[in-house]
């Protein structure tokens, strides 16, 4: 059992590392396609709504959010409603990408 | 009768604002847009998103604009802007074109899109200062200062201007090449809307 708990932890630690590192790597992704000159990484709240407020994002970030993630990570948007619950935050964004990616 | 109240020119190497030099590049290269934005101290993060022509564009009349005394909130009714190049959006174009040449890279980018139109800079210069009078930019062979002059009067006249945003804004090859020129209906001993003025501030 203690075996289990020590697995069950590390495995956690890992998944949860595999994550921060996917965040900061689609903050630095976002700033640079989005010409977002002066904000930096720690700046963006994984869990701030990207459009609205927040970064206060607009339509043509979007369209080009839907980029990245066919160029970097092999995703196409087969339904752009989905969009709307995956551009919800960074964090969001994360999780479908690293649940989709194809590279 | 309009006079040109105030106006900007943006070359290779630097920005001149009224007959005096605001900002200058070092060691001979060309200039830098965005260095410059920083330069002038404004605060507009869509700058970021802008080509390079919308850049230079907004860039000249941020400064004309502000040094007019006019803000940013007031709705200007009867303000018009006319603006002028040759190569129309070429430089944007050829940028939309390295997104879309290689098959094996092939990712059309939606923000380089859309800027692929020479009236942008309009647009965006009219949306920074609310600025809601006529807007059109005319595509050239090349730089007429005769052509400016007519098509500008005949604007104004048309549609009863107060004030108009005016001149020629043009960016290629890393080089901007911008004359703005803010006219008003006024008389106070400015330089007068002529041909031969215009292109005395070009050269």
């Amino acid at each position: 059992m203690e075996k289990y708990n020590l697995l069950r932890k590390i495995l956690i630690n890992y998944t949860d590392n595999i994550m921060e590192q996917l965040i900061l790597e689609l903050k630095k992704q976002i700033i640079e396609v989005l010409n977002l000159e002066d904000v930096k990484p720690e700046d963006i709240d994984s869990q701030a709504p990207l459009f609205g407020e927040g970064l206060g994002l607009d339509s043509i970030d979007a369209l080009e959010l839907i980029v990245l993630m066919e160029k970097n990570y092999g995703i196409k948007l087969s339904d752009p409603a989905q969009g709307k619950e995956i551009f919800k935050s960074v964090e969001t964004m994360a999780e479908y990408i690293e649940a989709n990616r194809k590279k | 009768m309009m006079e040109i109240k105030a106006y900007s020119r943006i070359t290779a190497d630097k920005m001149v604002v009224n007959g005096s030099t605001v900002y200058s590049s070092s060691d001979g290269e060309n200039i830098n847009l965005t260095d410059l934005y920083r330069h002038l101290g404004i605060d507009y993060p869509k700058f970021f998103k802008m080509d390079n022509l919308c850049k230079a564009g907004f860039l000249g009349a941020e400064t004309i604009i502000r040094d007019a005394g006019m803000d940013t909130v007031t709705p200007k009714k009867d303000c018009d802007i006319v603006l002028f190049n040759s190569t129309s959006s070429l430089d944007d174009d050829i940028a939309y074109n390295n997104t879309i040449e290689d098959d094996a890279n092939y990712f059309p980018s939606p923000s380089v899109f859309v800027y692929t139109l020479a009236n942008i800079v309009t647009g965006e210069i009219a949306i920074r200062n609310k600025i809601m009078g006529e807007s059109s930019f005319y595509v050239l062979k090349e730089f007429s200062s005769s052509i400016i002059y007519s098509v500008v009067k005949e604007t104004a006249q048309e549609t009863s201007a107060n004030a108009v945003l005016c001149g020629w804004a043009d960016f290629l090859n890393n080089t901007p090449d911008v004359l703005l020129m803010l006219l008003q209906r006024t008389d106070d001993g400015k330089i007068q809307f002529t041909a031969e003025n215009i292109n005395k501030l070009y050269r």
